[in-house]
């Protein structure tokens, strides 16, 4: 366990390496917020009743929320992975005594960690400049369950970086085309990261919710705002940790088939 | 100033009292110390060129050495337009070369070792093909310089494939075929042949040589590759420091230069090393034959001695081979003597 | 600038486009992806603008389709740009490895080169549908053929500021070697753009109408299509450009100048 508290330790001090460019990624992250913070301010200051099952202080926090959300669960390192893949640096970890999941996974967790304090002070800067209302969970079982899902939309967000990450062992030229469809491309429109999912017709939200994509983003923040409870959030979770199980064996299945295909090339 | 008048310039290249200066910010360690870089900045005046004077004639080639940071590049990219002169005057071809004028560009050549113009991803077929409307140089003009380049480089068959894919001597080789499609009067190469094979370095010096010959270009170099020079170069212009140290031909560098002469001494019998060392320098002592450094102003008398103390058969006094001084040029050993 | 001289450019423009096209071409499936991708981003914007204004019934007061149409004009500007443009996503690696020394030292223009030269394959695929499709959209708000006149000239308008845009990014990015991140920002602050300018609050409206005057990019043109601008709009948009491209020429020569009086 030592030499992953090594690996945090590192990589926590790496993501200074390069100020500015960290300092730029946060400064999007605010933009982005903004955007999406006044649309919906301007939808709801037309109208004083409940739009798709949101109120006015519900949405708002539903755009803030968006904030921690973003930062605890897409703010990943592993994206790299696949660059390492089609340059095969790979090979120089492989050869350590480190398992490289949970490797990365702890340099998800160290990257996790900065961008959550900087979250922290976005939000209270962004709280005094916008003075939004705001919706306080205060129901200590919703909370909990937040907290569970927060965790598993970790998981399934990691797992499905590596998913992503394993495509330049057939095709070193697609690593960033690749993240570019499912993490940019889906994740944006499909977790709920721009918009919340329930703006959807009702069939189609059922259909998303059998897909992994609500689970990183939008269902963590329902559950918050206590927008799901009982059965429906029981259901939810139980379809997340199924989502889990089976990217897992995916994800293991890909990679062992990656290695093969990469030894054949013998790149 | 008209066409007929520019073409009487004998002199290709003039450059008097040229002096360019750099504004660094320096940088401190450290977390608080780059933070007080961001405030105060610390700047400072490098001089890279110290009023430096010479002058180029049409079609000569000529080497430019010195060590690192001696101002050689600088040099180069002030004639080619790339920068401009804290102060001085230069002319190339007729030309301020600061104005960057078209027909300024068109009749020049910048070649730096390292730095590609060719398109990475495609064949070099393509990159010369843009050149070709961006230097407008007419069909036939075009087929013909390509072909005879081609020729002379032995780079016909590479022409399709993909400059990614081509070894470096290869791409040397295309570069200079993509800096010369339109035929320049005067052409600066930078480090040509940094980073190539002996094999490639051969083949891109005697290019260089043939083209300086056949077309009656102007041409600069610059290196770090004393075979360049040797091979190259009749004059040569030492700097250091941003100062002009020597400038002629590379015969008289070694008169201006050599610090020491060669004896060579054969033995008839075996004598004691240590008391040639009393003498000079011992280099080598192998049996019957000792080679001793002595400084050039003791060599007469240092003969005279080995003469009378030792059983020599045969003894001669040579100058210090051209390599070795250049490479002290290089180090930036050398100190200016008095001549 | 003769006539001459803007033939020899845009010969040259195609001799780069084509090069740059048939980089991309060389990697198919990259190619399909990019493409896959950013028509999917496209189809889900629309569905997601189109199921918010009809639930909400309006969005600062225009329709499902008018806020659709503003969705078009943004797509336009910004794919157009990118389509010209796509070089200076390149132009950090021209800087930092000293290519761009050889570029200056070609006979022609060097800003031309490192804005204009790799023209984009992938939004030259998306371009007509995207033109077709704001062609639909815009009949069913039946403009008058005054109105359509004024939207293309703000247009192109919107099009001279985005031109200014990438000009001081790659200007910063001489000076400071940053270029990927001033861009993304860049892309993000006109990402406000794809809804109309109306939706912000002062002080944000303001500064998105005169000083990043996004609204101007990309609100403006289809107000004007619905007849929402007066000529005082017009003629302070077109002020405004003008005055965005000659503040960016001048960065640049500033830039240069930096860059050439530095040390290599």
């Amino acid at each position: 366990m030592n030499k992953y508290l090594q690996v945090f330790k590192i990589s926590f001090q790496q993501e200074f390496a390069y100020p500015l460019s960290f300092v730029m990624w946060r400064v999007r992250n605010v933009l982005q917020i903004f955007v999406v913070f006044f649309l919906w301010d301007t939808v709801f200051s037309f109208r004083e009743s409940v739009l798709f099952g949101y109120d006015r202080d519900r949405i708002l926090t539903y755009v803030f929320g968006l904030i921690f959300i973003k930062a605890f669960v897409l703010s990943a390192r592993a994206q790299d992975v696949a660059g390492e893949i089609a340059r095969g640096e790979i090979i120089n970890y492989l050869l350590k005594p480190v398992n490289y999941f949970k490797y990365w996974l702890t340099r998800d967790i160290s990257s996790k960690t900065l961008n959550l304090i900087f979250a922290v002070g976005e939000f209270i800067l962004l709280y005094l400049i916008l003075k939004p209302p705001f919706y306080f969970q205060t129901n200590p079982v919703q909370i909990t369950l937040f907290l569970i899902s927060i965790g598993l939309a970790i998981l399934t967000y990691f797992l499905l970086l590596f998913i992503v990450n394993a495509i330049p062992f057939w095709a070193p030229e697609m690593g960033w085309g690749g993240h570019f469809l499912v993490t940019v491309i889906l994740v944006e429109f499909l977790s709920g990261s721009l918009f919340p999912l329930d703006i959807l017709p009702v069939n189609i939200q059922n259909v998303l919710s059998f897909t992994p994509f609500p689970y990183i983003i939008f269902f963590p923040l329902q559950v918050y705002l206590g927008k799901v409870t009982g059965i429906l959030l029981f259901k939810g979770i139980v379809v997340a940790i199924f989502w889990i199980i089976v990217l897992w064996f995916f994800m293991n299945w890909v990679w062992s088939k990656g290695f093969k295909a990469y030894q054949a090339y013998g790149r | 100033m008209g066409k007929s008048e520019r073409e009487e310039f004998e002199k290709a290249i003039i450059v008097e009292r040229l002096a360019k200066n750099f504004e660094i910010t320096e940088k401190k360690s450290g977390l608080i110390g780059s933070l007080q870089t961001l405030i105060v900045p610390t700047k400072k005046t490098v001089r890279a060129l110290k009023s430096i004077s010479f002058s180029i004639s049409q079609g000569e080639l000529i080497g430019f050495i010195g060590p690192n940071g001696a101002g050689k590049t600088t040099t180069l990219k002030i004639l080619s337009g790339l920068l401009y002169p804290s102060s001085g005057f230069v002319q190339v071809l007729g030309f301020d070369p600061w104005v960057r004028r078209p027909e300024f560009l068109k009749q020049i050549s910048l070649v730096m070792g390292q730095k590609n113009q060719l398109w990475w991803d495609l064949p070099a077929i393509d990159t010369f093909e843009l050149n070709k409307a961006i230097y407008e140089i007419p069909d036939n003009k075009f087929k013909e310089n390509l072909e005879e380049l081609t020729t002379i480089l032995e780079v016909k068959k590479l022409l399709n494939t993909q400059v990614r894919r081509l070894s470096l001597g290869q791409r040397m080789r295309l570069e200079l075929v993509a800096a010369l499609l339109h035929k320049p009067k005067v052409l600066f190469l930078d480090e040509p042949t940094i980073g190539l094979d002996v094999v490639a370095q051969q083949k891109v010096r005697d290019f260089i040589f043939d083209y300086n010959r056949r077309f009656k270009a102007t041409i600069m170099l610059t290196s770090h590759n004393m075979d360049d020079l040797i091979d190259l170069a009749k004059r040569v212009i030492v700097v250091y420091k941003g100062e002009i140290l020597f400038d002629g031909d590379l015969k008289e560098l070694v008169g201006q230069f050599a610090r020491e002469k060669i004896i060579k001494v054969y033995l008839d019998k075996p004598a004691d090393i240590k008391k040639f060392s009393e003498i000079g320098k011992v280099k080598k002592y192998d049996y019957p034959q000792a080679i001793i450094r002595v400084p050039r102003e003791a060599s007469a008398v240092a003969a005279s001695e080995l003469l009378q103390n030792f059983p020599v058969a045969d003894l001669t006094i040579e100058e210090e081979p051209i390599e070795d001084i250049i490479r002290r040029v290089f180090k930036g050993e050398t100190v200016k003597k008095k001549s | 600038m003769d006539v001459r001289r803007l033939f020899y450019y845009f010969k040259i423009w195609l001799f780069m486009s084509k090069n740059s096209f048939l980089m991309v071409l060389n990697q198919k499936s990259v190619l399909l992806i990019f493409l896959i991708g950013k028509v999917l981003r496209f189809l889900f914007f629309i569905a997601f603008l189109f199921f918010l204004v009809s639930g909400a019934e309006n969005l600062a007061g225009y329709n499902s389709t008018q806020s659709i149409f503003f969705f078009l004009s943004f797509m336009i500007i910004d794919t157009t740009s990118q389509f010209f443009f796509r070089e200076v996503y390149r132009f950090r690696t021209y800087v930092v490895t000293g290519d761009f020394d050889l570029i200056l030292a070609k006979p022609m223009s060097a800003l031309f080169r490192v804005l204009m030269g790799g023209a984009d394959v992938i939004d030259l695929i998306t371009l007509p549908p995207l033109y077709a499709a704001t062609s639909y959209v815009g009949n069913l708000l039946s403009p008058t053929p005054f109105q359509v006149f004024i939207y293309l000239l703000l247009l192109l308008t919107g099009l001279l500021i985005t031109t200014a845009f990438h000009i001081i990014v790659i200007s910063f990015g001489i000076i400071t070697l940053e270029v990927d991140h001033s861009i993304m920002i860049y892309r993000d602050i006109t990402a406000m753009g794809r809804f109309p300018i109306d939706i912000y609050k002062e002080p944000l409206k303001g500064i998105l109408t005169y000083f990043i005057p996004v609204a101007i990019m990309m609100t403006f043109p289809a107000k004007a299509f619905m007849g929402l601008v007066n000529f005082q709009g017009l003629l302070s948009a077109i002020v405004i450009g003008g005055v965005f491209m000659f503040v960016a020429l001048r960065f640049w020569n500033f830039a240069l100048k930096k860059y050439t009086s530095a040390s290599s």
